[in-house]
């Protein structure tokens, strides 16, 4: 009797000590909360769909709160003690191992767990915004309808003002006195010109008024002719995916040559392969601008590689591919050779210097007139880096010495009076170095 | 009157076909002689209905499946995508005789491959991660002990195939330049200042590492 009073009495204290014990054991959402973005559990999870690893509303349900202390803090010691669900899990997610988080107590892993059981559920989409198709674009081919309907008029005009002219005609051949009227197109058109022009010879008034039509015109047509005829400069066509290099390269300062990575080693700089777009868009779908939805653009690198976010590891990619038509933007003729890699490596030129400031174009455009009065002028007037090329110091030397011994090649001398080596001295004037 | 409208007419017109053969937006202008601006030949990275033979009418084909391209036999690569193959690299995967410094051709390609997520010396700060931490992966930075005791053949194999949210590297990254990152990785694991590599960056000789 006396020996379970006191086995009371202690229980009794025991509790009043362990009570404030036991009830910050109580899991606590907020820090499980803190715990869950400190670990960056949402690098892999998301509450309510499959990231890299699945989806976590509910798993309280599915699982002991046993069972998720073990495989949180240590799924590999605790898949090797042979837990069937353990290693099904693991098997379902192709083997992709979740990282070891013997960090966290097991209070804390339950703290997490308590975040997921009552974060609150997303909110429904909004059904007020407007869902409907998106604006009509302004299609190109209405700029052509202008065009035409402005020419139609113009030549309704002239016939209308034919057909008057015409009528005065048949009027003043009825009654004289509307022979005033009488449509002469060349009394008009003198009237318009200052009182000395019209009083001058008409012959020589004819000549003059075509040269000075004709030749303003002629110098039009060449400068157009040789300035704008089959020189793309200004050309920003509508890509199949809207990728803004503004984004990409400006603001997330990613390098040109991540995407363009044969640049260095290849004639052409390449295209990325949508591989490239993965490496990040597996991750970023920009749900957050488009009303939870995966956005439009990156929807289209989906498409295009047939691949299921949702699907489980292993059977993302479906089997019907399709490359993206990408639109060329710079294009050289077929009988102009020009390698990327030269210029970039051997001439350590930068991107921009050709194609412009691509980082601040929300759409590319062709920068310069990729002319070959323009590679001439660059080949003249830029200095090689001579002083770290061995193969060519010899030749480079040699030039040096040669031209010392005339100073008329004003030209070749930089401002610090010292001899400056072009890519024209090197042979970048020769007609086969590009055709050929 | 009727020839004022006439002439402005006119000119308007003149102004309309001016304008309609400079090359801007979706337009690309007049050309000249177009069948010597568009080669017929296969250009890389051509796509046209006219290219019969290739899958989606590209001008690139994949190799044949099972061949090695002649000097490409380090792009063989026998571990598998998968946990196993994962564990597995931790000890059969070795760095490639040569390379067992780090040489700036590792850092170099690490500041383009490497740094837009991972920051320029690994502290997982770079400009995507800066945009989207939902990205960032469960450790710091490359001086977690996770990095650091991240065995080279792993840190190969992740470059190779990926691993969560980051993607398969393989299609930029040479074998060989992938192993001269992971040796730049583990320099920056290590608490190494990324200067004690940018002293000879200047030296570089780009021509000395193509293989």
């Amino acid at each position: 009797m006396n020996i379970s009073r006191i086995k009371m009495w202690a229980l009794a204290i025991g509790f009043t000590i362990a009570s404030p014990i036991l009830s910050q054991a109580q899991p606590n959402a907020d820090e499980g909360k803190k715990l869950y973005e400190a670990n960056n559990c949402g690098s892999c999870h998301a509450l309510d769909k499959k990231v890299v690893g699945p989806a976590l509303r509910g798993v309280h349900e599915r699982r002991s709160e046993e069972w998720l202390v073990q495989w949180i803090r240590n799924n590999k010691k605790f898949r090797e003690s042979g837990d069937a669900d353990a290693i099904a899990i693991y098997n379902e997610y192709g083997g992709a191992a979740m990282n070891i988080f013997e960090n966290l107590t097991p209070a804390q892993v339950l703290d997490i767990v308590e975040y997921i059981k009552t974060a609150p559920a997303p909110a429904a989409p909004k059904t007020d915004a407007p869902v409907g198709p998106a604006e009509p674009q302004a299609d190109p081919s209405t700029k052509y309808i202008l065009l035409i309907l402005v020419v139609i008029f113009g030549i309704v005009l002239m016939v209308l003002g034919r057909v008057k002219n015409t009528l005065r005609r048949v009027a003043a051949e009825k009654d004289p006195s509307e022979g005033e009227f009488l449509g002469d197109n060349r009394k008009w058109y003198l009237k318009m010109l200052p009182s000395k022009l019209a009083n001058m010879n008409p012959t020589v008034l004819a000549i003059f008024i075509t040269l000075a039509v004709a030749l303003p015109g002629a110098w039009y047509g060449y400068k157009f002719a040789i300035t704008e005829v089959g020189v793309q400069k200004g050309y920003a066509p509508t890509q199949p995916i809207a990728f803004s290099h503004k984004l990409h390269a400006g603001e997330l300062n990613i390098d040109c040559k991540y995407c363009h990575s044969t640049v260095e080693e290849s004639k052409s700089a390449s295209i990325p392969a949508l591989n490239t777009c993965m490496n990040c868009h597996k991750g970023v779908q920009a749900t957050e601008k488009y009303n939870g939805e995966i956005s439009p653009e990156i929807k289209k690198i989906y498409a295009a590689l047939d691949y299921d976010p949702q699907a489980l590891p292993g059977k993302e990619y479906g089997n019907n591919p399709k490359p993206i038509r990408w639109v060329r933007i710079h294009n050289l003729p077929d009988h102009a050779y020009f390698n990327h890699s030269q210029h970039v490596v051997v001439g350590k030129l930068q991107c921009q210097s050709c194609h412009g400031p691509v980082e601040k174009m929300e759409v590319v455009q062709q920068w310069n007139t990729l002319q070959m009065g323009w590679c001439i002028d660059c080949h003249r007037n830029t200095g090689i880096d001579a002083a770290n090329n061995n193969y060519y110091a010899a030749l480079h030397d040699k030039a040096a010495k040669d031209l010392k011994k005339n100073q008329n090649n004003s030209q070749y001398f930089g401002p610090d009076g010292k001899v400056k080596i072009t890519p024209a001295m090197n042979g970048g004037l020769e007609c086969a170095k590009c055709h050929y | 009157m009727t020839k004022k409208l006439n002439l402005a007419v006119a000119s308007l017109v003149l102004v309309f076909l001016g304008t309609g053969c400079v090359s801007r937006g979706n337009d690309p202008g007049w050309e000249y002689a177009p069948d010597m601006y568009y080669s017929k030949g296969y250009e890389p990275y051509n796509q046209g209905d006219s290219f019969t033979l290739n899958p989606h009418g590209m001008s690139m084909r994949t190799p044949v499946e099972g061949t090695v391209a002649v000097g490409k036999s380090d792009f063989h690569y026998s571990l598998p995508n998968t946990g196993e193959g994962y564990e597995a690299a931790a000890t059969q995967v070795v760095t490639p005789a040569g390379i067992d410094q780090i040489d700036t051709r590792g850092k170099y390609m690490y500041e383009i491959y490497c740094s837009p997520c991972h920051g320029a010396s690994g502290n997982n700060d770079g400009g995507v991660f800066k945009k989207v931490s939902t990205l960032k992966p469960a450790w710091k930075g490359y001086t977690d002990d996770y990095i650091k005791n991240l065995p080279e053949g792993q840190i190969y194999h992740v470059l190779t195939y990926g691993k969560n949210n980051m993607g398969s590297h393989a299609s930029v990254l040479k074998p060989v330049d992938r192993w001269r990152v992971v040796k730049y990785v583990k320099l920056l694991s290590q608490g190494g200042n990324s200067n004690a590599v940018a002293s000879n960056a200047s030296t570089m000789d780009s021509t000395a590492v193509a293989k």
